[in-house]
């Protein structure tokens, strides 16, 4: 049980996660859970770029560099996401999807 | 960091933008509104800074992760002109905190100098950071009514959807750095193979969201009609056009798609655009919903120019971009008067509408057939160009499925029309008019019958401005 890990191994994780945060996005009532979601998307792309960065292309850093950029977009993302389900909390006392419901037609 | 002198209209820009935040803080609440002035004035600056240094060739060039060339400062004249006008009409919407002018104008300025970044952009890293500036800018602009609960609801619904299809970039990006080991966009770097390929279609689905392309354009109509009528133009247009001037550059200088076997994808998501908006938009009852479909069916037509993949094609779709700024600010500033003074966005607003204000209802009646793309107006010269491009290449179903989407869509214009002059008006509300709405209103008038009567100056301009430097 020794067999290094490859690149494959790290693929399959990403690819897994980003499945599990499509999944996730889709059917999600609960909007914080539709945002952890989407984060699990954004690391299982910051995944593949470590190993993208590691295995096929050791020779600079920017697999690394554009993962720093993603989790720093990310974190500022997600708190404008916060920010406005606070405001629609506040009037509805509510954080569940199909409770938004004055836009339809 | 070669020639970062080449940006340096946006970083005025985004400079100006974070001096009008911060002069939030001391400029007193009643004086407020002296911060819009500065926003339109800084945006028209830009404006004529570009459009006077246009045909230089010395502010043309290629830097590390940008090129300067006459494409892209054409697509930022498109933008920046959008941004005075959606200030402009600002300055008359009364339902925006009087107190928070400051951090609204920074937005929308910021939001712009992400656009003109964005079209620029020769670099998966640099198209990403200034996508999430538009985003993120976009999100707070849109939920800038805080009290008005669909303002909250519409935002929540831009943001998710947002967020997902950034997410969904970000590993199309991953993808693509791992087939080609860089983040710079070009065809020599990159091997066919199927890494690369699932790289493009998901950087393609990102995209697609921000020009409410069909399989992500759920967030529109939500987004559109909750958001403040200013707001809602801006994002009807700007984000829109300098989607498709990134698209023409990725997968059309590139990636040329015919290379990477794309067009059958582009021509299938062009027909279903429009399908989708046009017979969606048939039975909307609110205005700016109706408005919503009928922009994102106008973002189908665009799409053919470019799954033509030829030049005559890329012509159309600038032309088109120009025209389209023009109408559809129009028809969303006659849309803020009325609704406003009425406060509903309903159509029944629109009943007998040429009794009481003539001016407005010729005006919306013109930017209305110009959507439809009736001649003499100008967005038939845009549509004859985009369809002729498409018969040239042999894409001739693609042309009939814009023509009978073309007819489709008269029908819910005509049924606007129909409700200004033949119908009694419902109430003897007086309908305000503001001065800034009365500017914006006649400068999108005047475009749309001057460019549909004599186009040449126009196509002579597109012309000039094709070429996309690597």
């Amino acid at each position: 049980m020794n067999a290094p890990l490859t690149l494959a191994h790290y693929m399959t994780v990403a690819g897994l996660l980003f499945l599990i945060g499509v999944f996730g996005a889709l059917t999600r009532r609960n909007i914080i859970g539709i945002l952890m979601s989407i984060e699990l998307m954004f690391n299982a792309a910051n995944i593949n770029l470590a190993a993208f960065d590691r295995f096929l292309h050791p020779e600079g850093v920017t697999g690394q560099a554009l993962a720093l950029f993603v989790m720093t977009v990310a974190a500022a993302e997600i708190v404008v996401g916060l920010a406005l389900l606070l405001a629609i909390y506040r009037g509805t006392d509510t954080v569940y999807a199909e409770d938004f419901n004055l836009l339809r037609g | 960091m070669n020639n970062l002198r080449l940006l340096l209209p946006e970083t005025v820009l985004a400079t100006l933008a974070l001096v009008i935040a911060f002069a939030d803080l001391v400029v007193p609440a009643k004086r407020a509104r002296v911060l819009y002035h500065l926003a339109w004035l800084s945006a028209a600056g830009v404006l004529a800074w570009i459009a006077f240094t246009m045909g230089d060739a010395s502010t043309h060039g290629v830097g590390t992760l940008w090129s300067v060339d006459p494409f892209s400062q054409f697509f930022k004249l498109t933008t920046l002109l959008t941004c005075v006008l959606c200030l402009l009409l600002g300055l008359d919407y009364a339902e925006l905190p009087e107190n928070q002018a400051g951090t609204f104008s920074a937005l929308m300025l910021l939001s712009t100098a992400g656009l003109m970044y964005l079209v620029s952009a020769t670099d998966l890293l640099l198209i990403f950071v200034a996508l999430e500036l538009v985003s993120i800018s976009s999100f707070i602009l849109a939920g800038f009514e805080r009290g008005n609960p669909k303002s909250n609801e519409g935002s929540m619904k831009y943001f998710l959807f947002g967020a997902f299809s950034s997410a969904v970039m970000v590993f199309g990006i991953s993808l693509y750095f791992g087939a080609t080991g860089t983040t710079h966009l070009a065809a020599s770097a990159a091997a066919p193979g199927p890494m690369l390929i699932l790289g493009l279609v998901l950087i393609l689905l990102g995209f697609g969201f921000k020009a409410s392309l069909a399989p992500m354009h759920f967030w529109v109509p939500d987004a559109y009609e909750g958001a403040p009528t200013p707001v809602t133009t801006f994002l009807s247009v700007a984000p829109k056009l300098a989607t498709f001037a990134a698209l023409a550059r990725v997968f059309g200088a590139i990636f040329p798609l015919q290379a990477y076997d794309l067009t059958l994808l582009f021509s299938i998501m062009a027909a279903l655009t429009m399908t989708i908006g046009n017979f969606t938009a048939m039975f909307q009852t609110d205005v700016k919903r109706l408005l919503a479909y009928s922009s994102i069916a106008q973002a189908g037509y665009l799409l053919i120019g470019l799954a033509v993949g030829t030049p005559l094609g890329r012509e159309g779709v600038m032309l088109y971009s120009f025209v389209y700024v023009a109408m559809n600010v129009g028809a969303f500033a006659v849309v803020q008067a009325v609704g406003s003074a009425k406060g509903s966005y309903d159509l029944s607003a629109f009943d007998g509408l040429c009794k009481r204000r003539l001016g407005l209802s010729l005006s919306l009646m013109f930017c209305l057939l110009s959507l439809a793309g009736i001649p003499p107006l100008a967005g038939f010269m845009g549509k004859l160009y985009i369809f002729s491009a498409a018969v040239q290449t042999g894409q001739w179903w693609l042309a009939v499925v814009g023509v009978l989407n073309s007819v489709v869509s008269v029908y819910y214009y005509f049924a606007i029309a129909h409700r200004m002059f033949f119908k009694e008006p419902s109430d003897d509300a007086a309908i305000p008019v503001g001065a800034y709405i009365y500017g914006g209103v006649a400068v999108a008038v005047v475009g749309v019958l001057l460019f549909g009567v004599n186009p040449e100056p126009l196509i002579a301009g597109v012309r000039a401005s094709t070429q996309i430097l690597p």
